[in-house]
């Protein structure tokens, strides 16, 4: 059983395209994220499982139930916006109970009901004010709360933890995910920020022009994106132009790089130019001399350069390294306690070439 | 204002003081010394030659306007002028509060041309409207001649006023997402408007409900030219024969509409909810 499918879902808006054709199928229990940019179509597919837009093409449907053309207010799904949407005129109690009241649960099943989900998200206290004497982050909490008293089929979450400040987001992010872990609830999570999808979802989907790029565990999309725009979005990357002198090897500015074992070589023609993506912590820095390093590291291929800049940043240390011969600085990750150099001293970068993306260009 | 925008006033010198104050007493008097006339002039029997300040006190009495609210043609013109401004209130809230937000929800690049054709009855004279209505009497006269044939023309002339009470009272609103949240809970387009937009905009709709009310209790040219005896048109005969009396009307009639406003003041005064003093949980 599947419990929210889009089966081959295209919605135009006069000549956009915000979604080609999505195929996206969550299982029972499962938190899966929408990633991208804005104008990706992330959105759009939130709004189509909704109901708020109809698709043009294809079919949606939950727990196996063709629900394409059932109208938003038919539908069971609890949903949470990125703006603020309680109902201004309602306490926080009578927010909460507005689902039900449509549904027509009688009053103290209701209140009951109410009660419950307003403990769940820890605001009881609460009950009795209204929206404007909350805070951002207890809003939004409301806000999940009565889409959570509804007991929708499938949670809908429309980048709720965006308006907020960065310090209520983390603990509202992780709230979310230990409600929904809890409850076994459905959820689709919409957002452009990579931390939080990587953070609390079982997959990630990453979205780029209306198409879905790539869907996996956060681990996979991570480690192994499937293409330069997914390596770009997700996480931060170092581009190294390079010249392929044969299928095997890559030229970095006079250093050759085995390439062989990586997935992308094959597609690339000898003589091509290309783009090698290498995530900063794939890097590693030494003095560079044959005994320096770690004996993990010390069979990779070295890029010499002199540290630009040495930041320090608690749990990490990220180093500035202008490689010779390149235009731009890498960034190269290195563990809070290691001692990494100071401005001006020259320093080896090793790259790891299995853990890259090769793009043509 | 300067309390909203949290920034101090200027200091401001003996003249400057002085300047603002003397400047609202002129204009108090500029309004306030013709409606004394005028109450002179109506409640004291004293014939025109001889009123002056020496005869400030001498016979005052309410009686000719007694007599004029005593008319039965008064009270059927007034009775005919509130049941048209309520029917008017009613079509106009019933078509255009819907229709501003579907401007606002489905067509908000339509807003500003909203506005625009919602404001031509404010520059077009009721004069010009009611001779583009006059040459269709022979083909509807069915319609014309009843009194109440004045309810849609009237919500027209009120449109100016109505439109942007209630467009400025939903665009203060997030209405889309409130919309989408009430929709995405079960609720229909019916339980949607009635739970969530009106509650919302109750201040709008109160104040769109008077003006309305005001435009139609002051109309008095469309009144004239359709032949219907509402209040204006009633006052206007009888004024003509009865002055006396006729001023005392238009008297009480401003005063009741200075009561009307003052009472939409406290009625759209944002209601104090705070029950409890604000307390951040995180």
């Amino acid at each position: 059983m599947t419990a929210l499918v889009f089966a081959g879902v295209r919605k135009t808006f006069g000549s956009t395209i915000a979604l080609e054709s999505l195929d996206l199928q969550l299982a029972p229990g499962e938190f899966v994220s929408l990633l991208g940019p804005s104008g990706c179509g992330k959105t759009t597919a939130l709004r189509v499982a909704a109901g708020f837009e109809k698709p043009d093409l294809g079919a949606v449907s939950v727990n196996d139930r063709d629900i394409t053309h059932l109208p938003a207010h038919k539908r069971n799904m609890g949903m949470v916006f990125q703006s603020y949407s309680l109902f201004p005129n309602l306490t926080v109690h009578d927010n909460v109970e507005f689902g039900m009241r449509t549904r027509k649960v009688e009053s103290a099943e209701r209140k009951r009901r109410a009660n419950e989900v307003l403990e769940l998200v820890q605001l009881g206290p609460l009950a009795d004010r209204f929206p404007h004497q909350l805070s951002g982050g207890q809003q939004q909490r409301v806000a999940l709360a009565r889409a959570l008293a509804v007991r929708p089929e499938v949670l809908l979450l429309d980048e709720p933890l965006s308006a907020l400040d960065a310090k209520v987001r983390g603990s509202l992010r992780d709230e979310i995910r230990r409600l929904q872990l809890s409850l076994g609830i459905t959820t689709l999570f919409v957002t452009h920020d990579q931390e939080e999808a990587l953070a609390i979802s079982d997959r990630v989907g990453v979205m780029s022009n209306g198409r879905l790029e790539q869907l996996g565990s956060p681990r996979d999309v991570y480690r192994q994106p499937s293409s330069a725009f997914v390596a770009r979005f997700v996480g931060s990357m170092n581009e190294l132009p390079a010249t392929v002198s044969d299928t095997h090897t890559a030229v970095v500015s006079g250093v050759t790089i085995p390439i062989a074992a990586n997935p992308g070589a094959a597609g690339v023609a000898n003589g091509a130019a290309v783009r090698l993506l290498i995530r900063p912590e794939d890097m590693h820095l030494d003095a560079g001399t044959a005994d320096a390093g770690t004996a993990e590291h010390r069979h990779l291929p070295v890029l010499p350069g002199t540290i630009v800049l040495n930041s320090f940043q608690g749990a990490t240390t990220v180093v500035s390294v202008q490689l010779d011969g390149m235009e731009t600085p890498v960034a190269v990750h290195t563990s809070g306690s290691e001692s990494t150099g100071l401005s001006g001293d020259r320093v080896a970068v090793r790259i790891d070439a299995t853990r890259m993306v090769i793009e043509p260009v | 204002m300067a309390a909203m925008t949290g920034q101090p006033l200027p200091r401001l010198g003996r003249l400057g003081r002085v300047g603002p104050a003397s400047l609202t007493l002129l204009c108090a008097l500029f309004f306030v010394l013709p409606l004394l006339a005028m109450a002179r002039f109506s409640f004291q029997n004293v014939p025109m030659i001889r009123l002056g300040r020496s005869t400030l006190l001498e016979n005052w009495s309410a009686s000719s306007s007694l007599d004029a609210f005593g008319e039965a043609e008064f009270r059927r013109s007034l009775g005919l002028s509130v049941r048209l401004a309520l029917g008017t209130v009613a079509l106009t809230l019933s078509l255009l509060l819907p229709t501003t937000l579907w401007v606002h929800l489905r067509l908000p690049k339509a807003r500003a041309f909203v506005e625009f054709l919602t404001l031509l009855p404010y520059v077009i004279p009721s004069i010009a409207l009611v001779a583009g209505i006059l040459p269709l009497k022979p083909h509807a006269r069915w319609f014309l001649n009843s009194n109440y044939s004045l309810i849609p023309f009237y919500a027209v002339l009120a449109l100016p006023f109505t439109y942007r009470s209630l467009d400025a009272g939903i665009k203060a609103l997030d209405v889309k997402t409130l919309v989408d949240a009430s929709r995405s809970l079960g609720a229909g387009w019916g339980t949607t408007l009635r739970r969530v937009i009106i509650p919302n905009v109750r201040t709008s709709i109160i104040s769109a409900s008077f003006l309305t009310a005001a435009v139609v209790l002051g109309e008095y040219t469309m009144a004239r030219v359709l032949l219907k005896q509402t209040l204006p048109a009633f006052m206007e005969q009888y004024q003509d024969r009865e002055p006396q009396g006729g001023m005392g009307l238009a008297l009480s009639s401003m005063l009741l509409t200075t009561l009307l406003f003052a009472l939409l003041g406290v009625l759209t005064r944002p209601r104090r909810r705070t029950r409890t003093p604000r307390l951040e949980i995180s």
